[in-house]
């Protein structure tokens, strides 16, 4: 399903899986420490950051430098929305869940609002949102009792079957149902058209608005997705525990393989790269360097790999002009 | 050169009775894109104080010509001097032009919005003028003798930016700035009169006149053939590329033009049915066919051309076809439509994609979003109309961008046919196509319009209007004429034109003026300073308290530090870009200045300078490697973060004591931080409006105008980041003098404030147009924002959001003027 888009490129994702593979075999063999069980605390790791991500994908996919910075605040909003509202019992879980997810589609269409009808720039229209989400998080933090978790969920978020972790899991299938959206439905062409070129796009009859608004309201259902899980996974919700999946989730889609500028995007190559990119941060913990070395390395990573892609998508970009 | 020319009596000029050395001598060039040939081995010799007038239908290679005579194209062949010295083409471009004395004036202007009259001379010659300080006065007295010299008596005033002139005086800040350029000897007019009114030309034409008495030689290029024949001394006339008519201009008359320009040997026009009109698909009305008398209506079966001189709005009536939208009832649809442009890079190809994809999309974009996409069943689509057009079925699997110009073309062609649309519209689809793909162009409108398609052609080759069953003509954009049956043809079109043209008299450059829109306007352009106002009064009238020098040096402690980092912020807005970690920049010199500075000065002062080189790096990095900007700066902020982790992770630390001295002195009765905001709001403006501020914002707004006058992007950028840094780094250190200690997460929170204050500054973030003054405001607003609620009882928790709607509020409202302003 694939096959729409030519060989090369759709192979991007390669580097990402090779870069894992790489760190994978030279941990175990340098360090003893890496066992089986930091493998599963790597996996889940990277399956919270890879739902955030694959929902950042479809906001960076529309192209023009597109960001959905709101994301942090919507992890950490839906994790309060959800302890308060499930309060710790499987029968108020549905309410909880929902309201959560509902909370990141609520924001994607007003961020879509901004974006596709008042013509603000994403990052700032995004950028504004997250400001709005810092208040209404602490005006949910007023009404948290306590920080229990629904059990359902917990099992979701860090439960296990055999060794492979739930959470896992979820992740693969996000990936797979995202990979369906880009490649085999109309949505999904007419959002790389988009990103492409928009003008084009919409000479060409692709309804630009609401593709831009589905994009949103994905990454917020997403990012609200992820909180909920994270929720259960840390027994609670604290203010900025959001904050780290902005520039990682920007990260692991740079890293996978998708343009930075929008019109192609690949989901195995961002499942990757959320993969890449914990490794990355796990391989500096073993390695025994500080917290603080190990956010240099991590920025520099991100900018390097950026200034390699970039110039590749730069060269597609001015292509058309020489014709 | 005489053997390209129809008619070869060539006017020796007066002044060659006595030789003088030809200005420019153009000998045999020929210009190629692809397969379309646009200058033809053509030769063209221009002596001191000649005014040749150009004419030549649309596309007949005018403009190609002057872009190889002003360096801006090189020929395959042929060879070029000027002032007798033979050009090196590969050496030759704008700027070595402007060296040797060839100047034009583009149909698109080349001035940046944002600079006043004044700065746009200094952009252009930044040599005149020495003192720092009222660097200005020089480049103002010689914006008003350029004009004066052009324009006599033109009030425009050279204080006031160019973006907010109307287009009328736009171009004659253009024409003055380039005709009183030192050293000229051949000036190029491309359509200078199009949106003067008669009294301006005529003061243009006199100009012109007086100085080629001098020995000044102009190029002056209209589609008004009245003001050609007035003006010039030898008119050349040019079609497909070739010369067909040079001859003194007292010789001709504009009926002659015409023919010249039109030829007989047109494509001809097979005989073919008359169209079967069907339904009624669509219909045109109201002021757009006010000259006519009467509505249009366009039938299913019907190839309908739309004709006329370039920009006399064709491009914007497709467009109204295409959008059809609700409250535009003069011009309605009912049937669906596809688009086919013939500027394939800008708004046909997908580049990512294969031929097949680029043609299925049109089928798939009008489907649920959900309903499923096989690549293998929509090739299998896309192939019937690939074959009517001849286009190659083993190229489906190869990126698009690997076919010729006319393979593309016919891509989208066949994009549009599958999308199974009623109506196709197609806007100059034959642009650079070779003369087979045109015929097959011609063949597949044909037959759509066999199959009961509308077909709504817009052509900038007259020519092609011998394959519509009707014509319709614009000027001045209002359709003019409709032509149908044998009435159709290339002069027939042409002189409909012109004579539309005539008609609709000078378009005069009246701007409609709306009062309440301005208001609207300034207020959001100084909506800080507005915001300051209320937010100040509302905290005095609920405590009279803070109205005291105590009250206001407590209130306003917090916001020079971000003032000072929403200033780093509105640098790099002026480049039309984010700087997310402006922030951390801060919090990283915070740790600095309170760590390594205290225990290490020389090695503190290292480390300060090697951050500055930091952010010149970003700036590097983002302009040769063409990457966003947000992300770049967004991974630096953790570069910052991380660096100013190890060096403390917990706060602590302590000010320098010079550094307390500097920001903690106090006079009683004077607060401090008022003071010191006052002097960085004072430095920030000096150096906005400083010769560097000038040349840093015309990047912001048009970089290409910049670049033409050889300003360098890369070192701007790599300047603009610096000075960025250096603001967000002093930030840092009045954050370290203000708490007396560091903390790197003290200036986390400052990143997303900037930006708020930058907006709300009145900066626009596409554009460069920044304003420190109002950034200070607001950066003062945002803090005091805080106090207020605090005042007004309310919880801080509701800072943020406050924060945010402001920011969205301003956003929203200036996008609402903005369309109306359009």
């Amino acid at each position: 399903m694939n096959r729409i888009l030519s060989l090369p490129k759709r192979h991007r994702w390669i580097w990402a899986a090779l870069g894992v593979l790489v760190l994978w075999v030279a941990l175990s063999i340098a360090t003893e420490r890496f066992s089986l069980h930091s493998i599963s605390g790597v996996a889940r790791s990277a399956s919270f950051l890879a739902l955030v991500a694959l929902g950042q994908m479809f906001v960076i996919a529309t192209g023009r430098g597109n960001i959905d910075l709101s994301v942090a605040g919507i992890v950490t909003l839906s994790a309060f929305v959800t302890v308060t509202l499930a309060d710790g019992s499987n029968l108020h879980l549905p309410i909880a869940l929902g309201a959560a997810l509902l909370t990141g589609l609520v924001v994607g269409l007003i961020n879509a609002f901004m974006v596709v009808r008042l013509k603000i720039a994403a990052m700032i229209a995004t950028l504004a949102m997250g400001y709005i989400l810092a208040t209404a998080t602490l005006m949910v933090n007023r009404q948290v009792r306590g920080f229990e978790t629904a059990p359902a969920l917990e099992w979701l978020a860090s439960g296990r079957i055999g060794d492979l972790p739930v959470i896992a899991l979820v992740a693969i299938l996000a990936a797979a149902l995202a990979a369906f959206l880009l490649n085999a439905t109309a949505y999904g062409q007419s959002l790389s058209a988009t990103g492409q070129n928009i003008r084009a796009a919409e000479l060409a009859g692709v309804r630009t608005g609401r593709t831009v608004t589905i994009s949103f309201v994905i990454s917020g259902v997403s990012a609200a997705f992820a909180g909920a899980l994270l929720s259960a996974n840390v027994g609670g919700a604290f203010l900025d525990m959001g904050t780290p999946y902005l520039l990682q989730s920007v990260g692991a889609v740079v890293l996978g393989g998708s343009l930075i500028f929008g019109g192609f995007s690949t989901a195995l190559g961002t499942l990757f790269g959320a993969l890449l990119l914990v490794l990355i941060v796990t391989t500096m913990q073993i390695w025994g360097l500080p917290a603080g070395a190990q956010d240099v390395v991590q920025g520099i990573v991100i900018i390097a790999v950026l200034a390699f892609a970039g110039g590749i998508g730069a060269k597609r970009r001015s292509a058309p002009r020489r014709t | 050169m005489g053997e390209v020319l129809n008619m070869s009596r060539q006017a020796e000029p007066a002044a060659a009775q006595s030789p003088k050395p030809a200005v420019v001598s153009l000998s045999d060039a020929r210009v190629t894109y692809g397969p379309t040939v646009a200058v033809d081995g053509l030769s063209l010799v221009i002596r001191p104080g000649e005014v040749i007038g150009l004419v030549g239908a649309n596309g007949a290679g005018k403009s190609t010509l002057m872009r190889v005579l002003c360096g801006a194209a090189t020929p395959e062949t042929g060879t070029l001097s000027v002032a007798d010295a033979p050009v090196d083409f590969d050496r030759y471009g704008p700027s070595e032009a402007h060296v040797r004395g060839v100047r034009i004036v583009w149909q698109e202007l080349s001035l940046c919005a944002n600079l006043t009259v004044a700065e746009n001379m200094f952009v252009e010659r930044p040599d005149v003028g020495a003192s720092a300080l009222g660097w200005r006065r020089p480049f103002r007295r010689l914006a008003r003798e350029s004009l004066d010299a052009v324009f006599p008596g033109a009030e425009i005033g050279v204080d006031r930016a160019v973006g907010d002139l109307p287009i009328g005086q736009r171009q004659m800040v253009e024409i003055a700035r380039a005709a009183t350029a030192p050293g000229l000897s051949l000036l190029i007019l491309d359509e200078p009169t199009s949106s003067l009114d008669a009294v301006r030309s005529r003061q243009l034409r006199d100009f012109v006149r007086a100085r080629s008495a001098e020995g000044l030689a102009v190029i002056f290029i209209s589609h008004k053939l009245g003001e050609v024949l007035d003006i010039a001394s030898r008119v050349f006339v040019m079609r497909n590329g070739r010369a067909v008519m040079d001859a003194p201009a007292v010789e001709v008359t504009p009926t002659r033009l015409v023919e010249a320009m039109g030829g007989k040997d047109a494509v001809s026009a097979t005989a073919r049915p008359p169209a079967t009109r069907g339904e009624a698909l669509a219909h045109i009305g109201g002021a757009l066919t006010a000259p006519l008398g009467g509505d249009i209506t366009l039938h299913a079966g019907e190839i309908v051309g739309v004709a006329g001189l370039e920009g006399d709005g064709q491009k914007p009536l497709l467009e109204r076809l295409f959008r059809a939208r609700a409250h535009d009832r003069d011009v309605t649809r009912n049937a669906r439509v596809a688009y086919v442009s013939g500027d394939r890079a800008r708004e046909g190809v997908f580049p990512l994609w294969p031929v097949s994809a680029n043609i299925a999309i049109g089928r798939i974009a009008e489907r649920a979003p959900l309903s499923r996409v096989s690549a293998r069943k929509e090739r299998q689509a896309a192939e019937p109309f690939a074959e009517r057009l001849d286009l190659d079925r083993s190229r489906f699997s190869s990126n698009i961008l690997e076919l010729s110009g006319g393979n593309q073309q016919k891509a989208l062609a066949a994009r549009a046919l599958a999308s199974e649309a009623d109506i196709l519209i197609l806007e100059d689809p034959t642009r650079g196509v070779d003369i087979g793909t045109k015929r097959a162009f011609y063949e597949v409108a044909r037959e759509a319009a066999r199959r009961g398609k509308l077909v709504i052609w817009h052509s900038t080759e007259d020519a092609e209007f011998a394959e519509c069953d009707r014509v319709l003509v614009m000027a001045a954009g209002r359709i003019t004429a409709e032509l149908t049956g044998e009435e159709i043809s290339e002069e027939r079109v042409l002189a409909t034109a012109f004579a539309g043209r005539e008609a609709a008299g000078d378009a005069a450059g009246a701007q409609r003026g709306n009062l309440s829109l301005a208001l609207a306007r300034l207020a959001l352009r100084n909506a800080a300073l507005v915001g300051l106002v209320i937010v100040c009064a509302a905290l005095v009238w609920l405590n009279p308290m803070v109205a005291s020098a105590f009250g206001i040096e407590l209130l306003l402690g917090p916001a020079v530090a971000l003032t000072l980092i929403a200033f780093a912020q509105m640098f790099i807005v002026g480049g039309s870009e984010i700087d997310l970690g402006v922030g951390a920049f801060a919090s990283l010199v915070n740790v600095l200045s309170a760590t390594l500075l205290v225990s290490s000065p020389v090695l503190g002062v290292g480390a300060l300078l090697a951050g500055l080189a930091g952010y010149g790096l970003m700036a590097g990095i983002i302009r040769l490697r063409a990457v966003p900007a947000i992300v770049v700066t967004l991974g630096a902020s953790f570069v910052w973060y991380g660096l100013g982790y190890s060096l403390q992770p917990s706060p602590g630390g302590a000010a320098p004591e010079w550094l307390r001295a500097i920001t903690q002195w106090s006079i009683t009765g004077v607060p401090t931080p008022l003071v010191l905001i006052l002097v960085f709001t004072l430095i920030a403006s000096l150096l906005h409006r400083s010769r560097l501020g000038t040349v840093l914002r015309g990047f912001g707004s048009s970089p290409l105008a910049l670049e033409r006058s050889g300003w360098s992007p890369l070192r701007y950028s790599i300047i603009r980041y610096v000075i960025a840094g250096a603001f967000a780094g002093a930030g840092g250190l009045v954050i370290t003098a203000m708490n007396g200690a560091s903390d790197i997460n003290a200036g986390s929170g400052y990143t997303l404030l900037a930006v708020a204050a930058v907006v709300l500054g009145g900066c626009r973030l596409l554009g460069g147009f920044i304003s420190p003054v109002g950034v200070a405001a607001g950066a003062v607003t945002l803090s005091l924002i805080g106090a207020l609620l605090g005042a007004l009882g309310v919880s801080t928790d509701f800072n943020a959001a406050v924060q945010g709607l402001l920011m969205i509020s301003v956003l929203g409202l200036r996008a609402l003027v903005e369309r109306e302003d359009t």
